[in-house]
């Protein structure tokens, strides 16, 4: 089935699709990179494969990551250190971190150090969309990203390369809205359980071959018939870098919700609408990313209160809750969870706030504490 | 017994004076609305700015840090945890937020509601965050200075004139917010008294290169912070400093160090535990060890290696030591050379690596730093764990054996080294 | 012939060794008792347990040093110096080649680069939380409704080994729980545990450049389950003298050995004194 073989190639330690890039594309470059937002364009359009690492999951245990990053850290961030340390990261050529989070940042610098062969880079991604120096400012940042490819790869990257990447890019992403969409339409038809898989693989694959799947996926959702469930509307909040185990997401849905919209791997449709095709290209992402961004905890703009997108969410998709999952030690996700809180209480909206860790393979716990909030919203 | 002699002089109680002024000042703002206050985070802080427009910095982190000290963190740190924040969000956060819910202040004098709430954004995530609540509990304007992050060994052009540009709206911005005009040559007056405020401390800096030392780079350094961001750009700033390094360099030329005798010499990294202060401090005292230089002293900027600001480009100045010349915007590995640079320029005997809970931008991957000093140079590590907030995460136990076990080892090297020597 | 001993007021136990040293150092006496609540009390009884064991009055032992964590509660000692030191300095000596230590105690556990002279060269410490420590191993047999001493051996006849993914002492009761009632043996469970601390334990250890031999200490050592578990994740075997749980009070005891010898000035020896309350 589609959704099965999918979530192999997201869990697959000897990442066998991008393994099969490379001998396809013999001399090609695999550029990985640490959620939640990449430029993935620029890499495209470089020649190059994006991968986008979220961990190991359960399937790495963690024997010499522990050393360097000890207590208190979320566990992407030693299972992505881990996977380094043991071998698994030989078929990517670079690692591209960006202002995500403290430890994401350090863990950025930690790995330069221990991988010197590989290109490891930061992306300082704009905090003060207000300026009118930040799409400048980000422009260059990406022309310097580019240059960078450019020395990796060999060989320039025009314009017209980036605009039809960005193309590729944007259509990409308007499925994935499509999808989001018929999912908060109907949501009997399609699971977040699979939906999530079908999305997440996009981190593995090329594009085109994405895109492709995403149709094929949006006509089976479509075409099927199911009966509407007694489920409540929850949206799932959770500034994932860490990705929750595939059980826990069954899980959430088997104790009676509907997942009507998430930020599970929001890097993916992070645009609000089409990057503009005009122009220069650079700043035409550069603006995009300063202006028709999604809110995330990642990203700050104080013109525009994240908590208000969350309410606005929750009207938007007509939901009846808020489920807050929120990866072990995840700061930025702790400290948005005060204004998210305060906010939605004097909306009046119901929430919960759960923590996970993407090792975690009991769920006993998680699962008592969601059924109780479904039990007390559909009793009430 | 070892001799716990602390450093206590006149310039110790000058300090003390500077601050409660500050915090007069403050009071004074709270009540009647004059002078106009900013708060700002103390890494990379662009307090020169402020001068050109006669406002007075407030800094959140010293008033989480005062509370700390004066054993008051905790009450303010449950308030906020009963509000919805993590165990594991950063404790000074949680102090702040805390004492304005609870309306409690470090000196018992008011604070003002901020005119302007300025964000430097130098690395520190958790600054960020920190200044959207203050702004939202506060109801007060928010600006953030975005300053790109030393991804590479030194600031690209294009970094500089981001950050020039920035500040030229924080200008307007100011302007708009207090009425006043923007007073170019105050401004320009401040980054000189702030270059000068810093060869001053850059001078002290160094006088711990010698042999002993005459104060203790780290507790002693911490001490003197407090002046160093509220006055840097101000005259009293430079009286300060001047009066400092006197008293210093006299017990420098005298030999007089911190102990009766200089035992050994460490590097600190990392924020103090502040509720335990004084106790960690005796741990060290015990041993006569004393810090020579710390990586934490240089989170407001780093003086040290010739950095100073220039009243003849007072805006490209200020953003050079916002983006580069501090150590919360510079890399991980940045820090691992300046740590190196002082073990080999001050002479220490090894490194001291305090990890805090409270703060991934400093602790978040100390364990490759530690195989970094360790395996890869052969320099002696200590590694020991607890908060720089919250009191409930000091183990003084643990942690007293671990610094004890730590110079035991240190101290038969010594011994091993002597005999070889004298052989 | 000078006469030395070292007592080690552990969280759990306190151990005492008595030394003879005519040229040749011996191990004359051990004693060993439960530290209860009386730190002060436990530290004497075990030193008189051992001073009758070697048939010695207590006058004569010319030197003491406390370790552990109850080292400064120890009225009758000349000094103390801490169980990280010690036990580098009596692994070195029970176990010669000795270059790691890996000590599991009751609460903490620790591991500990020796140098050719018993020194330490570096060293990390578990002393926050009980993943690791005995305290982990007595919690899954209580829970279990077995004794202690029957963990070991039970482990070794795992044949499937369940998955432990916790590290926390209080969660894995859970999961012991949970696999009990999915019918797991105990046998495979607690292969499971052992193997769960064994690699965490090692996790710990790899800060530093493990090198061989390797030396466990402390009385986890007793338990040939984690023994083998350890030796299973490393590749390699240890060291385990039979002395394990005494190797701290050896090296406190060889330490007053040499303060006998006068051969060991330093700041260590700076007039500092044992009296509880002191530094």
């Amino acid at each position: 089935m589609l959704f099965e073989r999918t979530f192999d190639l997201c869990s697959a330690l000897d990442f066998p699709s991008v393994c099969q890039w490379k001998q396809a594309h013999p001399g090609g470059k695999i550029i990985s990179y640490f959620p939640v937002y990449a430029p993935v364009e620029l890499i495209h359009a470089a020649g190059m494969l994006p991968v986008g690492l979220s961990g190991a999951g359960d399937r790495l245990d963690i024997q010499h990551a522990d050393a360097r990053f000890g207590s208190f850290i979320c566990s992407i961030v030693k299972t992505t250190l881990e996977m380094g340390l043991a071998g698994h990261l030989a078929p990517f050529d670079g690692f591209l971190f960006s202002t995500i989070c403290d430890s994401a940042r350090n863990l950025c610098f930690v790995m330069k150090r221990n991988f010197p062969q590989m290109y490891v880079d930061f992306l300082h991604l704009p905090h003060n969309p207000s300026s009118p120096a930040a799409a400048q400012f980000l422009a260059e940042e990406y022309r310097r990203i580019l240059t960078e490819l450019e020395h990796l790869g060999g060989g320039k990257v025009d314009d017209d390369a980036l605009r039809h990447s960005i193309g590729l890019y944007n259509r990409n992403r308007a499925l994935i809205r499509e999808l989001y969409q018929l999912r908060t339409r109907a949501p009997h038809l399609v699971p977040t359980s699979e939906l999530y898989r079908i999305i997440r693989v996009g981190n593995f694959l090329p594009v085109e071959e994405h895109t492709a799947q995403l149709g094929t996926a949006l006509a089976e959702f479509q075409s099927r018939s199911a009966k509407l469930r007694d489920s409540i509307r929850i949206v799932v909040e959770g500034s994932f870098c860490e990705q929750p185990p595939l059980p826990l997401i069954r899980l959430i849905e088997d104790a009676g919700c509907y997942v009507v919209d998430d930020d599970f791997v929001v890097g993916q449709s992070w645009f609000e609408d089409h990057v503009p095709s005009e122009g220069d290209p650079l700043l035409a992402l550069a603006d995009s990313y300063l202006n028709r961004s999604v809110y995330s905890s990642v990203r700050h703009d104080f013109r525009k209160p994240r908590w208000d997108g969350l309410v606005d969410k929750v009207r938007r998709n007509r939901a009846d809750a808020v489920l807050f999952l929120i990866a072990k030690f995840c700061e930025p996700a702790y400290f948005d969870y005060v204004p998210y809180k305060q906010e939605l209480e004097r909306a009046g909206i119901p929430h919960l706030q759960l923590e996970f860790e993407e090792k975690s393979f009991t769920f006993d716990r998680l699962r008592t504490e969601i059924e109780t909030f479904v039990e007390s919203l559909v009793f009430d | 017994m070892a001799d716990k002699k602390e450093y206590r002089c006149s310039i110790h109680q000058r300090q003390k004076d500077l601050m409660l002024a500050w915090y007069d000042q403050l009071d004074q703002a709270a009540h009647i609305g004059n002078p106009p206050t900013v708060s700002m985070m103390i890494s990379g802080n662009c307090v020169e700015l402020l001068e050109g427009f006669g406002a007075v910095p407030l800094y959140p982190e010293i008033n989480a840090l005062q509370l700390a000290i004066r054993h008051q963190s905790l009450d303010p740190i449950l308030a906020a945890e009963d509000l919805g924040y993590a165990a594991d969000n950063c404790a000074y956060v949680k102090a702040d937020i805390g004492c304005i819910l609870k309306g409690i202040t470090p000196t018992g004098g008011k604070l003002p509601t901020p005119t302007l709430i300025l964000c430097n954004f130098v690395g520190c995530n958790t600054y960020l965050k920190w200044f959207e609540h203050l702004a939202k509990l506060q109801q007060a304007p928010l600006y953030v200075i975005d300053v790109p992050f030393m991804r590479a060994e030194e600031p690209s052009r294009a970094d500089l004139e981001y950050v020039t540009k920035q500040l030229q709206e924080t200008v307007k911005k100011l302007e708009e917010l207090t009425g006043r005009k923007f007073d170019f040559d105050r401004f320009r007056q401040a980054v000189d008294c702030s270059s000068r405020t810093e060869e001053l401390w850059s001078q002290i800096k160094h006088l711990a290169r010698r042999s002993p030392s005459p104060f203790d780079a780290y507790f002693d350094a911490i001490t003197l912070m407090g002046p160093l961001y509220v006055y840097r750009a101000r005259p009293e700033g430079v009286e300060f400093f001047e009066a400092a390094l006197a008293e210093l360099q006299a017990k420098a030329d005298a030999r007089k160090g911190v102990y009766e005798q200089e035992h050994f010499r460490v590097v600190m990294e990392g924020p103090p535990p502040y509720p335990y202060f004084r106790t960690f401090r005796d741990m060290f005292a015990k041993w006569q060890a004393c810090a020579v230089a710390s990586t934490y002293s240089t989170v407001g900027g780093l003086w040290e290696f010739g950095f100073r600001h220039d009243p003849d480009h007072p805006f490209e100045s200020v953003a050079m030591h916002m983006i580069a010349q501090n150590v919360t915007n510079r890399n991980f590995l940045q820090r691992y050379e300046q740590i190196r640079r002082y073990v080999e320029q001050w002479n220490a005997d090894g490194v001291i690596i305090h990890f805090v809970k409270s703060c991934r931008l400093f602790s978040a991957g100390q364990g490759d730093m530690r195989d970094y000093f360790t395996k890869q140079l052969g320099v002696p590590t200590l590694y020991i764990e607890s908060d720089l907030e919250d009191p409930r995460y000091f183990a003084e136990a643990q942690t007293k054996n671990r610094i004890d076990a730590f110079f035991e080892a240190l101290e038969h090297s010594k011994m091993a080294a002597s005999v070889r020597g004298g052989a | 012939m000078r006469i030395a001993a070292g007592v080690d007021v552990g969280s759990t136990q306190t151990k005492a060794v008595i030394l003879s040293d005519n040229g040749d150092v011996k191990v004359l006496a051990r004693a060993l008792v439960d530290t209860g609540a009386n730190v002060q009390r436990a530290a004497e009884r075990a030193f008189d347990a051992c001073c009758q064991e070697a048939s010695i009055p207590s006058g004569e032992v010319g030197f003491v040093v406390g370790t552990g964590y109850g080292r400064y509660k120890i009225a009758f000692g000349n000094t103390q110096m801490t169980e990280i030191t010690c036990h580098a300095k009596g692994a070195g000596f029970l176990c010669p080649g000795t270059r790691t230590v890996i000590d599991m105690g009751g609460q903490d556990s620790k591991a500990i680069s020796v140098g050719a002279n018993g020194e330490v060269l570096d060293f990390v410490m578990n002393d926050k939380c009980a993943a690791g420590t005995g305290r982990f191993l007595a919690n899954s047999a209580d829970v279990m409704g077995i004794s202690l001493d029957e963990v070991g051996p039970l482990s070794l006849q795992a044949q499937h080994p369940v998955k432990i993914a916790t590290v926390c002492t209080v969660f894995v009761e859970s999961d012991i729980l949970s696999y009990l009632a999915q019918g797991k043996t105990g046998a495979d469970i607690l292969g499971g545990v052992h193997i769960a601390i064994a690699k965490r334990t090692l996790s710990l250890a790899r800060r530093l450049n493990i090198e061989p031999e390797i030396t466990m200490t402390g009385g986890v050592a007793r338990n040939v389950g984690m023994v083998r578990a350890l030796e299973a994740v490393l590749g390699r075997k240890m060291l385990v003298s039979p002395d394990a749980q005494f190797i701290g009070a050896v090296g406190a005891a060889l330490f007053a050995l040499e303060k006998l010898d006068q051969s060991f000035e330093s700041a260590i020896w700076r007039g500092e004194h044992a009296i509880s309350g002191g530094h």
